[in-house]
């Protein structure tokens, strides 16, 4: 999962980009507007925090301008601004959600979680398939009951494989939502992942699409 | 808040017409008395001037016949002095001979001018006023003269006297005055149509003021709208011009408000994050102390950014505001299976007041059901009279009767820290207040509580 975060004070943006790596996210930060508009349109993100007093563009103009374009990457708008009338510009806006300054670090990752889980259609916040699962509240994945040993990377290709289940995720999709921007990324290690994960996995859940990609899907 | 109209003093108009009226009245009065003497005075001295030419004519026909006696050697020219009573005689007393019988007017007949017993000199005029036959008063002048006596050697003396009846002159004195009056009457009320319309028209600027005033007012239009005269100008661009500064001056405040949030709450976030993975006693020190900040933050913050109720010229519609708070509550409580509902609520109702205002106060209000609400949420609107009335019903656990009047005063001064409670209703109420209006708590018939917000409203003829 990865996760954009736009916010112009470098100590708050390092403590968010912290906690939110912390948490198990590939993480991309912004600090003004017009670097985030264009990340927010030309990366996959899986979600967005964005700050709404931002320099060069403000993030009002910001969220417009991607939901124009057509992106519908679940965005979190997290200002000092609490009026009402703020928080219903910013959802008309298109935000998903709105979290005012000061905040707890444990509410806006429980929020973003539910965004990603929103966006892809999942009601609760663990996920299941088959023997295996997934809780996003701890980041940790069981089977049958028994905890699974995951690295960070490991844990961000099944994540996003559970978050998409049934679905043909291709090795570049992978790559983009796995790894920050700066990130020397190489899609072979996409390959060593699930190599890894199938060994920890007790059947193979996960399956190969020649020439596609990769898919999870539960045991008939 | 009830306003009853003053009495409405007496109106410009009724003053200006009272005003009008009484002048001309005056004017014409003493006009009308004046002309009325003056033509008055011109048929007199017309009148004496008759008399004085009949009198001249009377001397210039007398002659003296064989026996002494005065004859005129031809009659007078006005055929008035051959008919009897006609109101014109003239008669010539023999002086050196009283007794006798004095020649006189037909129009006369057996009256006789009895004349006061002065003696005019030679050349003299002597004017008099007498009674004459028939009740009559007559303006009468008399001379004497002085005739050869053919028969004598020293001249004989004779008295020429010519009257009139005064009331001679009151017929055409009389057609005078109707004409005059008649004349007057029609010029008066001329003048008083020209004044009406003079204030009719001289002051529609006024009306046509106070019907922008009155739309400024009920929130129709936010300037004095219209084309107004070079004097009252000056007074509209005036109020125009305090109208568009109070707006300024909100907008700016919120600025200002905005950006002070900002400054200070990014900062407290850094410092509560960055206290935040340290699980002792300093980390609850700061993490107690920025709670508190934050709340005063809001607290104050909000009140400043209120655009402080009676702000003429402003005006919302209540449903729009309320279909925007609902689509930010669904994502915002989108984590809990909430059932949002707005009952019957017509399109023109609006309230009186700053739109971020209403939006403040009904956000808060429909926050806190949604944090409550089991499942239900239900926002209802309408217009009582005068007064918009706002409930928001939800299913949740409620609040205590005993406690209500705490929730809603709690938590908002600052010697008073109570966590997490009461500020959002209390800042409602607060907000209702500056609106003449306020918030009551109550059980809903959804079994949670039941918040009932009262304030100005109207219904907006155009939506």
């Amino acid at each position: 999962m990865r996760i954009l975060i736009v916010e112009d004070e470098p100590t708050l943006k390092a403590q968010l980009g912290e906690a939110l790596q912390a948490a198990g996210y590939a993480v991309d930060t912004a600090d003004n507007g017009v670097d985030a508009h264009f990340m927010g349109e030309n990366d996959p993100y899986d979600a967005i925090v964005l700050d709404v007093g931002l320099p060069r563009m403000d993030g009002i103009t910001v969220l417009r301008k991607w939901r124009a374009a057509g992106k519908t990457t679940p965005v979190l708008i997290l200002t000092a601004r609490d009026g009402w009338h703020e928080k219903v510009t910013g959802i008309d806006a298109g935000a998903d959600d709105y979290l005012t300054k000061p905040f707890h670090m444990e509410e806006l990752l429980a929020r973003l979680r539910a965004l990603i889980r929103r966006a892809g259609g999942h009601a609760s916040a663990e996920l299941g398939c088959g023997p295996l699962r997934l809780d996003t509240r701890n980041s940790r994945a069981t089977v049958d009951g028994q905890a699974l040993t995951l690295t960070s990377h490991e844990y961000r290709v099944l994540a996003y494989l559970m978050h998409h289940q049934d679905e043909i995720i291709s090795r570049s999709d992978l790559v983009e939502h796995i790894y920050a921007q700066d990130f020397d990324r190489d899609s072979n290690t996409v390959e060593v992942f699930i190599a890894r994960l199938r060994k920890k996995l007790p059947v193979d859940l996960i399956e190969t699409v020649r020439g596609l990609g990769y898919r999870l899907r539960a045991p008939q | 808040m009830t306003m009853t109209p003053a009495a409405p003093r007496k109106s410009l108009r009724w003053r200006l017409l009272a005003g009008t009226l009484l002048w001309i009245a005056a004017t014409l009065l003493i006009a009308g008395w004046g002309l009325g003497n003056l033509f008055q005075q011109h048929i007199e001295s017309q009148f004496h001037a008759e008399l004085k030419t009949h009198l001249d004519q009377l001397a210039a026909q007398i002659t003296i016949n064989g026996k002494n006696r005065p004859e005129l050697a031809q009659p007078l020219s006005d055929p008035r002095f051959n008919r009897p009573y006609a109101g014109i005689y003239w008669q010539i007393d023999d002086l050196d001979n009283p007794a006798a019988d004095p020649l006189r007017s037909r129009s006369l007949w057996d009256a006789r001018l009895t004349v006061p017993g002065d003696r005019p000199g030679d050349g003299e005029i002597h004017r008099h006023r007498v009674a004459g036959p028939e009740g009559a008063t007559l303006g009468m002048i008399e001379r004497s003269i002085h005739l050869a006596s053919p028969t004598e050697d020293r001249p004989r003396s004779f008295r020429l006297i010519v009257a009139a009846d005064e009331r001679l002159m009151d017929e055409p004195a009389g057609q005078f005055n109707r004409a005059l009056w008649l004349a007057l009457a029609v010029l008066g009320s001329g003048l008083l149509i020209a004044a009406a319309i003079l204030v009719v028209v001289g002051l529609a600027p006024l009306d046509t003021l106070r019907v922008a005033l009155g739309k400024v007012r009920n929130g129709d239009s936010q300037r004095l709208d219209g084309a107004f005269p070079a004097e009252i100008t000056p007074l509209v661009e005036e109020f125009n011009s305090v109208l568009a500064q109070n707006a300024d001056v909100i907008a700016r405040a919120r600025t200002h408000a905005g950006n002070l949030a900002h400054a200070l709450k990014t900062p407290l976030s850094i410092l509560s994050n960055a206290a935040h993975p340290r699980d002792d006693e300093f980390a609850r020190l700061v993490a107690d102390q920025v709670d508190t900040a934050r709340r005063q933050i809001d607290y104050h913050l909000t009140r400043a950014q209120v655009a402080a109720s009676h702000a003429p010229g402003t005006r919302c519609l209540v449903a729009p505001v309320i279909d925007g708070l609902l689509r930010a509550m669904r994502n915002i409580h989108a984590e809990r299976p909430l059932d949002l509902k707005v009952r019957a609520m017509p399109d023109t109702l609006a309230f009186r007041g700053d739109t971020q205002d209403l939006q403040e106060m009904f956000g808060n209000l429909i926050d806190n059901a949604c944090k409550w609400a089991a499942q239900r949420v239900e926002v209802h609107a309408c217009l009582e009279g005068n007064r918009l009335v706002v409930t928001v019903d939800d299913d949740g656990r409620g609040i205590d009767a005993e406690q209500r009047d705490t929730v809603i005063r709690r938590g908002v001064r600052a010697d008073e820290s109570v966590p997490g409670s009461g500020l959002g209703l209390s800042i409602v109420d607060e907000l209702a207040q500056l609106y003449e209006g306020g918030l009551t708590l109550s059980a809903s018939p959804l079994g949670g509580l039941r918040t009932m917000l009262d304030l100005p409203g109207i219904s907006a003829k155009t939506p």
